[in-house]
């Protein structure tokens, strides 16, 4: 885990900090850009709200760039802007070849990035620069020709020359596809017209777009204030004001609506994204003062944008850290207090500690709880990416696939959700490439061309549930058996049950198709994404119906930070098993342990449950208790009993990724500190069953 | 010496080790920081030396060489400790009050503790005194200081361990 971030180990802070930020910017460009592509393709109106966006985007990062003084980056993104700012106004039309300038600034944004912190490397881009912007002023020299159909409007020229180019332009939009024009008008009490006025707008906006806001001269006394709103709707003007149910407003129809395409605002592919309330907001740059228009709505998501901080997540670790020694010298502290109330002069002064010392811990635990809360984010970024390398793949393989993605917003420790980007990437790659089967293959087996790729999270109690479900051909096991033998992983008389056949493919450097591909032939395998979603506490399971399709299911912990665990002593040693694969506990006589094949069993109310001493895996000394208690381990859909001497009890354990010469510890997944500043080891129970069930032949 | 003069001995010879190194920039001069393990002196550069702890409980690893003596907590992270007596075929012996684990950050394989007998002083080396050693071991030069020889030990072969070596 530490091999994260040594990559980029040269560059200085501020340059960090400036290539973290920006590449959130670019990573929204970059979506915003082929969600243009899409609607263009799709012979579709633009999304006026994208347009906008990914002029902010380009805008924010001229800002950017010129504050931590990278010319080259500030030199395309300001061309970029005008380009958007043109595109978003109607000064320039969409076309193929506005598209790929378009994405090829956001791959030239990419690439400078990577050289930030090597001033040579940025001047080797000045010519793809200069050529980039020579095409965009290309690009941008096609202008549309249109007669001015505003003149059909029935409303003041006055209030037409107050309207902003942006607002002229979307009026002109909406004029153009025939939606109905109307003027509403409000009073206000002055002390409240923010509220009032916001109310409104919220309205209008469920049933059409808000094309401007103006004072209105009008009659009103001192105390209020008019407010003329213009709206673009489907609805025609007296089914508007209805809808509307605001007492004090009126309406004056400006246009009659041609209702040709009645459709309403555009709208992109709902699965993938809905764009939150404050994205809606227009640009600041776009209101002139002296409108006065500091709508409250849009004030706010101004506003909400600058209360945000950036924060490196290293600084949130050590947060972390800092709060976790707490939680530990808590338990040392504990100790204080027991030892002062039992001894028999001290009880009264010790009992006044446990007082305070119960106060403290609550709000350690508020503490530990705001800091957790500081560090979660929702999976929207990675569903991003996701939907990206998968419209990639789309035109490169020639599959047809839809996507479908669920529970974006559930919320996930930074961290994990950083860790999660691989394994996720890598199982949505082997569906694509692997699973799914070409048009033709699909028709001919009787199925719709279009597969389906369905991305869904959700959050149970402290877990996060990720299936990645595909309607494809589903894991042929026999195929999977053959190789398998092939690779010496199964002796050929084994007996294995479909589980254990399906269980195969989390077996190491295993592929059940011969080909290679660009794709998903990267040499990591899913005993790589197994192990990886170990490292922070999660599993992965897989169920496949051959013909019908595959399902990977990830659970991962909400955070990495804290978690459940149970300790167990075994020779004098602890170990912490995080709960989350503790299935139960029983205490057991050695006569109840039986044999088979040189394996051992218990009779788990009439189920054989496989047995493994902890002490013998790990080749620990002393002699077993004679009275173990059995830890049933439960992975997927597998079981094992794990055979120890003695419980600790529960405790909440920090998980710490163990650092050093030694890799990847087999069975071990980290340590933690409990207090006493000897690390427990943490157990890596799916690794654990995984060997106890593959090691069945062993004689 | 008490362990504890000892200790602060140690940072004032580092501090001013590094504000000479800062302001006079002798030429090509390298710090070496020298320590001990059975009664054989060895050294490491300076540069590859995080902090240094004294002796603190450390917890196995099962199915690890032995060399590998476990892991520590070091203000909540976990590191792995290699034990340098083992790791250089000495004699096995009880560590006593002087034992020093020495926090490395290494190139490619993060932290590490190595775990020493004591730790002695931090010696600036020209490079003409370092006699540089051919072969497999892991002590890549020798450096002659008041009549001994100090080893100069070679930490990425130190570190390279494996499981199942």
């Amino acid at each position: 885990m530490a091999a994260r971030r040594s990559g980029r180990g040269r560059r200085s802070k501020a340059d960090r900090e400036f290539v973290s930020e920006a590449e959130e910017i670019l990573e929204a460009m970059r979506s915003g850009v082929a969600d243009l592509g899409d609607q263009h393709v799709a012979g579709r109106d633009l999304d006026p709200e994208l347009v906008n966006r990914l002029f902010r985007s380009a805008h924010s990062l001229k800002a950017l760039a010129g504050m931590f003084r990278f010319d080259p980056i500030q030199d395309l993104a300001h061309r970029l802007e005008d380009i958007l700012d043109g595109l978003r106004l109607g000064r320039v039309n969409i076309d193929a070849a506005l598209l790929t300038v378009l994405e090829e600034s956001v791959a030239t944004f990419a690439a400078l990035l990577e050289r930030v912190g090597d001033a040579e490397g940025l001047l080797e881009f000045e010519q793809t620069i200069a050529g980039l912007a020579r095409r965009i002023a290309e690009a941008a020299g096609a202008k549309p020709a249109d007669a001015d159909p505003l003149s059909r409007l029935d409303v003041e020229p006055s209030l037409l020359r107050a309207l902003t180019e942006y607002e002229e332009h979307r009026l002109r939009e909406n004029v153009r596809r025939g939606r109905h024009i109307a003027l509403v008008d409000s009073t206000f009490e002055i002390l409240s017209f923010e509220e009032g006025l916001s109310e409104l707008t919220t309205a209008i906006r469920e049933h059409g777009e808000l094309l401007s806001t103006l004072p209105a001269p009008g009659s009103a006394p001192e105390s209020q204030i008019n407010f003329s709103l213009l709206v673009a709707s489907d609805l025609p003007a007296p089914q508007l004001l209805s809808a509307l149910d605001f007492p004090k407003a009126t309406i004056r129809a400006v246009l009659a609506g041609t209702g040709a395409t009645a459709a309403a605002a555009p709208t992109l592919q709902a699965t993938r994204r809905e764009p939150a309330p404050d994205e809606s907001a227009p640009l600041v740059e776009d209101r002139d003062a002296s409108l006065g228009g500091d709508v409250g709505g849009e004030l706010e998501s101004l506003r909400s944008i600058s209360d945000t901080v950036r924060v490196d997540i290293r600084k949130l670790d050590e947060l972390m850290n800092l709060v976790g020694e707490l939680v530990i010298q808590r338990g040392a502290l504990n100790d204080i207090t027991t030892r002062l109330c039992e001894a028999p002069g001290t009880a009264r002064i010790g009992g006044e500690l446990a007082k305070v010392q119960k106060l403290l811990e609550r709000k350690l635990r508020d503490l530990q709880s705001a800091v957790l809360d500081v560090r979660m984010v929702p999976l929207r970024q990675v569903f991003e990416k996701v939907a990206r390398v998968i419209r990639r793949m789309r035109r490169e393989l020639n599959r047809d696939v839809r996507l479908e993605l669920r529970g974006a917003d559930t919320e996930l420790d930074k961290l994990i959700v950083e860790a999660l980007v691989d394994p996720l990437m890598h199982v949505v790659r082997n569906a694509l490439d692997h699973a799914i089967e070409s048009p033709e293959d699909r028709r001919a087996a009787g199925k719709d061309p279009e597969g389906l790729l369905a991305i869904e999270a959700l959050q149970r109690g402290n877990h996060v549930v990720i299936a990645v479900r595909d309607d494809g051909r589903g894991i042929d096991l026999a195929a999977l058996r053959t190789r398998a033998e092939a690779k010496g992983l199964v002796q050929p008389d084994e007996v294995l049950s479909e589980r254990e056949t399906l269980e195969l493919i989390f077996a190491p450097g295993l592929s059940t198709r011969d080909e290679v591909t660009e794709t998903s032939g990267r040499g990591v395998g899913m005993d790589v994404v197994r192990s990886n979603l170990a490292a922070l506490g999660g599993v992965v399971d897989v169920e496949s119906t051959k013909g019908r399709g595959t399902t990977i299911t990830m659970t991962l912990p909400i955070t990495l930070a804290i978690i459940q665990s149970l300790i167990v002593g075994v020779c004098g040693r602890r170990f912490a098993i995080p709960l989350t694969s503790v299935l139960e506990t029983l205490m057991v006589e050695l006569p109840q342990i039986q044999r088979s094949e040189g394996r051992e069993l218990l009779d788990l109310r009439g189920e054989p449950l496989l047995l493994r001493h902890l002490a013998r895996e790990f080749d620990l000394e002393g002699t077993p208790a004679e009275k173990p208690y059995v830890i049933v381990l439960g992975i997927g859909e597998q079981r094992m009993g794990l055979v120890v001497d003695r419980l600790h009890g529960q405790q909440d354990t920090v998980i710490k990724p163990i650092q050093g010469p030694l890799s990847s510890l087999r069975g071990i997944a980290g340590a933690t500190d409990l207090g006493d500043q000897e690390p427990v080891l943490v157990l890596d129970a799916s690794a654990l069953v995984d060997d106890a069930t593959r090691r069945r032949e062993a004689a | 010496m008490s362990a504890a003069s000892e200790h602060s001995n140690w940072v004032e010879l580092a501090t001013n080790a590094a504000r000479g190194g800062e302001e006079a920039a002798p030429e090509e001069l390298r710090q070496l920081l020298s320590f001990q393990i059975a009664d054989a002196s060895y050294a490491l550069p300076v540069e590859c030396v995080r902090e240094i702890v004294r002796l603190r409980p450390i917890t196995p690893v099962p199915r690890t060489p032995t060399e590998v003596r476990g892991v520590i907590s070091l203000r909540g992270e976990i590191v792995q400790v290699i034990d340098l007596r083992r790791r250089l075929g000495a004699a096995e012996a009880e560590s006593t009050r002087r034992a020093r684990i020495i926090v490395v950050q290494a190139e490619d394989a993060g932290i590490a503790g190595l775990l020493v007998d004591g730790v002695r002083e931090v010696m600036r080396v020209a490079p003409s005194d370092l006699l540089s050693q051919s072969g497999d071991g892991m002590v890549s030069a020798l450096c002659r200081r008041s009549g001994t020889f100090v080893s100069l030990v070679d930490l990425g072969k130190v570190l390279d361990l494996h499981v199942g070596s």
